[in-house]
């Protein structure tokens, strides 16, 4: 994708965000004049930009939407509900424009009888005197459109005829390339009065113009449009060749360049050639040189990609079903970063720079002096040593702080989405947002995209009562659901709150005894309170019809689990008849994780501290034995109490001490205690992910690095105690 | 005319070249096959003068004055003349 498109992405991201919150506002105050006004502006700044990529069909969408604002502010017209909508309408459909952008970086198809539709929404009671005519045609790559392979007559030069000439007029040429009719003979064997030229020229002008240029010497010319009717033409096994050919150029190396461009495109010439598509076989030997040329495969790998276009073109709608979270991921690459952060960098480079220097000073005194005592040279190395640890530090900080988003960038979306659901559903709902300001690691807010789509659809699905019974309720009939974040020390806390029904506790317990979600006797002893938290246990779908919106076996589940993966904790808390409130607790940066180190059966772990509440130290004796389990009483509270290493190795320890060291954890909202060896230091890591052969070994979060070079294996307290 | 060879040998095409002086480049070009061939006066030329230059692989020297024959024509010359280069190499 161009920096320019991406930069038209991120920046009409930001204006249609803020002209929905406008229009958010609008819709509560219809007469908001100072809201008209801003609206205006980002809908007029978005039309520019559109104007400056050359996306009419953006362009003309929201021209109707300017002039409707626009009549609104002078007086003209009155700002009304309907107009609101339509304006939400056009911000919706920039919206997915975007995405697809995003995505494919060009400009999505289809666009123009979208757009046609929004213009006449709009236009149902805008002003529509001064529309762009439609140049929905300019929207296609003018580069190369049509191509014309000129076989002149050999008798042309006698006839008084210049073929060249003839090419030299055609509308928008580009490029052509001149060939012999079969093959060149010999310098001495040339006829200099007979034509032997095979003229195939690109143009960027339609086939329709190019025909009429050649007008009455249809039998002496074959022109093809090159974007749609080439791979319609193809067969499947061509285009697969064609592709196999781009996935060749792909690997390409510099050692094999020449042979694998050369062989590419010969391949590429022949498919199509065999394929009766002799012009884009000529546009193929034509790149082929071009590529070869300039030493890079871009050009015929461009060539041969749009060949096959068409064929994308038709598969589009798949790639635009392609999951939200892929759409976001691509959105969220591009990172807007404060100018300050990346000059601090600069500074912390320099200083850095400057340590690495000091350290070869004390190289050099070293190794000048043989006889230099030990104890100077480590005297030397001091001070570097100190400044070294300090800027790690701050760099760190700082890369960090490069990495943070505000939530904005996944809050933005939910609104739109909220108006869609909230229609299905036939359940008026508006969704407000509180602290979208917040910021967290861009990881976080990354994760947090689907797990609060979740959230959003089953408060609207289930939580939101049906219009009839609200207004027996007495409740606005216009639901609410708020989403609020706010940072709190190294967490994020969002909470999603519904003013609905609440959770019906009985009918939970219900459905978590029918589907064997825990056991009877667990129920029966539960809280409400914990009953509540059942939801988000694998399996529960509280759905007593199967919607289109949730309930679909994806429960709550899928929430919590995404939530604790980043290390984060989710909770629902319910008041009958007033509504449920859903809150995820995350870390604000996934990289950096506190640990404390715990050594078991000779090795030594880490526990991940934001699970541990506490660490005890109780006699052996008060360790009993529960059949095979043990467990301790703690606050007149059964404690469970596992031998870490017998968890991880699989076999019993003895233990010669009197006294037991436990680590009591939280899991789950249970509590246990992991009895270990000896308790190390806290620390805070950079937690990397397990790859290769240990991908998948169980009850290990992660690794890192300790200062003497080992490698300690961070624990998931979660799996090592299922 | 506009075919002329100068006194160092080259041969220079200007101005705008008709069909008949594809039969004199071609001459020019049998005689002194090695010979230079600059057409930076040169404001058109007859697809039979480029005929000509394909046919020889001559890279003509300067750029012509026509757009069309600089932007478009020139390039496939430069390669054909490059390829004989090759060949005359190998």
């Amino acid at each position: 994708m161009s920096e320019f498109i991406e930069q038209f992405i991120l920046e009409s991201r930001e204006l249609v965000e803020h002209a929905n919150a406008a229009l958010v506002a609008l819709e509560r105050s219809p007469q908001d004049a100072e809201r008209v006004d801003e609206t205006f502006r980002a809908i007029h700044t978005l039309k520019g930009g559109a104007a400056i990529v050359d996306f009419f069909a953006m362009e003309r969408a929201l021209h109707a939407a300017e002039d409707a604002l626009s009549a609104v502010r002078s007086g003209k017209r009155s700002m009304t509900i309907g107009l609101v909508a339509d304006c939400f309408a056009c911000l919706d459909q920039v919206s997915r424009w975007l995405d697809t952008m995003a995505q494919s970086g060009e400009l999505p198809a289809g666009a123009d009888s979208q757009a046609d539709t929004l213009i006449a929404r709009v236009a149902g009671v805008g002003v529509q005197s001064n529309v762009r005519p439609d140049r929905s045609h300019e929207n296609l790559p003018s580069h190369l459109r049509t191509v014309v392979r000129f076989t002149a007559p050999s008798d042309s030069f006698f006839r008084g005829e210049d073929p060249l000439a003839l090419i030299a007029a055609l509308p928008g040429l580009q490029s052509l390339e001149l060939a012999p009719v079969d093959r060149w003979p010999a310098l001495e064997e040339l006829d200099p009065f007979e034509c032997r030229l095979v003229v195939t020229a690109f143009s960027s002008a339609s086939a329709d113009d190019v025909g009429a240029h050649f007008q009455g010497r249809e039998g002496e010319c074959e022109i093809r449009t090159l974007h749609s009717d080439g791979a319609s033409i193809l067969t499947e096994h061509a285009r697969k060749l064609l592709e196999a050919q781009i996935a060749l150029l792909d690997e390409t190396q510099a050692a094999t360049f020449v042979g694998r461009v050369a062989s590419a495109g010969r391949v590429a010439a022949n498919v199509l050639r065999c394929c009766r598509q002799v012009a884009a076989a000529d546009l193929i030997a034509l790149e082929t040189e071009r590529s070869l040329r300039e030493n890079s495969a871009a050009a015929l790998r461009t060539a041969i990609t749009r060949i096959l276009t068409p064929t994308l073109e038709a598969a589009e709608p798949v790639t635009a079903a392609v999951s939200q979270t892929s759409q976001l991921e691509s959105a969220v690459r591009n990172l807007r970063v404060d100018a300050q952060r990346v000059d601090e960098l600069v500074r912390l480079t320099a200083e850095l720079t400057v340590v690495k220097n000091a350290l070869g000073h004390v190289l050099k005194f070293a190794e000048d002096n043989d006889n230099a005592p030990v104890k100077v040279v480590a005297n030397a190395l001091k001070r570097p040593q100190g400044d070294l640890d300090h800027l790690i530090g701050e760099l760190q900080r700082a890369v960090l702080s490069i990495r943070v988003l505000p939530l904005r960038f996944v809050l933005q979306r939910l609104p739109r989405l909220v108006r869609e659901i909230s229609a299905t559903l036939d359940k008026p709902a508006q969704l407000l947002i509180e602290g979208d300001d917040t910021e967290a690691d861009k990881a976080i807010v990354e994760m947090l995209f689907e797990p609060l789509l979740h959230i959003v659809r089953n408060a609207l699905d289930h939580g939101i009562e049906v219009p009839k019974i609200r207004s027996e309720r007495n409740k606005p009939a216009v639901a609410t659901v708020r989403i609020r974040s706010s940072r709190h020390g190294s967490h994020v806390l969002v909470e999603v709150e519904d003013d609905g029904g609440g959770v019906d506790v009985a009918r939970v317990k219900e459905v978590a005894r029918q589907r064997a979600v825990a056991s009877p006797e667990t129920l029966d002893a539960m809280s409400d309170e914990e009953i509540i938290q059942l939801v988000f246990a694998a399996g529960f779908s509280t759905a007593a019809e199967v919607t289109g919106l949730s309930g679909r076996g994806v429960g709550m589940d899928a929430v919590r689990t995404a939530v604790e993966r980043v290390g984060g904790r989710v909770v629902m808390e319910s008041r009958p008849g007033v509504g449920t409130v859903v809150k995820l607790m995350l870390p604000f940066s996934v990289m950096l994780t506190r640990v404390m180190t715990v050594e078991a059966g000779g090795q030594m772990f880490g526990i991940p501290l934001d699970a541990v509440v506490e660490t005890i130290s109780v006699p052996q004796e008060n360790i009993a034995g529960i059949g095979a389990a043990r467990a301790i009483v703690r606050r007149d509270r059964t404690l469970p109490v596992f031998e870490l290493a017998g968890l991880l190795q699989g076999r019993e320890q003895r233990f010669e001490t009197d006294e037991a060291i436990i680590v009591v954890a939280t899991v789950a909202g249970q509590l246990g205690g992991l009895r270990v060896d000896r308790v190390g230091e806290r620390m805070e890591v950079m937690l990397k992910p397990l790859d290769g052969l240990l991908t998948n070994l169980p009850g290990i979060a992660g690794t890192t690095i300790l200062g003497d070079g080992r490698v300690l294996l961070v624990l998931d307290l979660a799996e090592v105690l299922q | 005319m506009t075919v002329t060879i100068s006194s160092n040998g080259t041969i220079q095409l200007s101005g705008f070249c008709p069909v008949e002086d594809a039969e004199l480049l071609l001459q020019h070009l049998l005689s002194a096959p090695q010979a230079v061939v600059d057409w930076s006066a040169c404001e058109s030329a007859h697809s039979a003068v480029i005929q000509v230059l394909l046919v020889a692989r001559v890279d003509p020297q300067g750029a012509p004055k026509s757009p069309f024959l600089r932007d478009h024509v020139r390039p496939l010359l430069i390669r054909a003349g490059r390829s004989s280069a090759d060949v005359s190499a190998a």
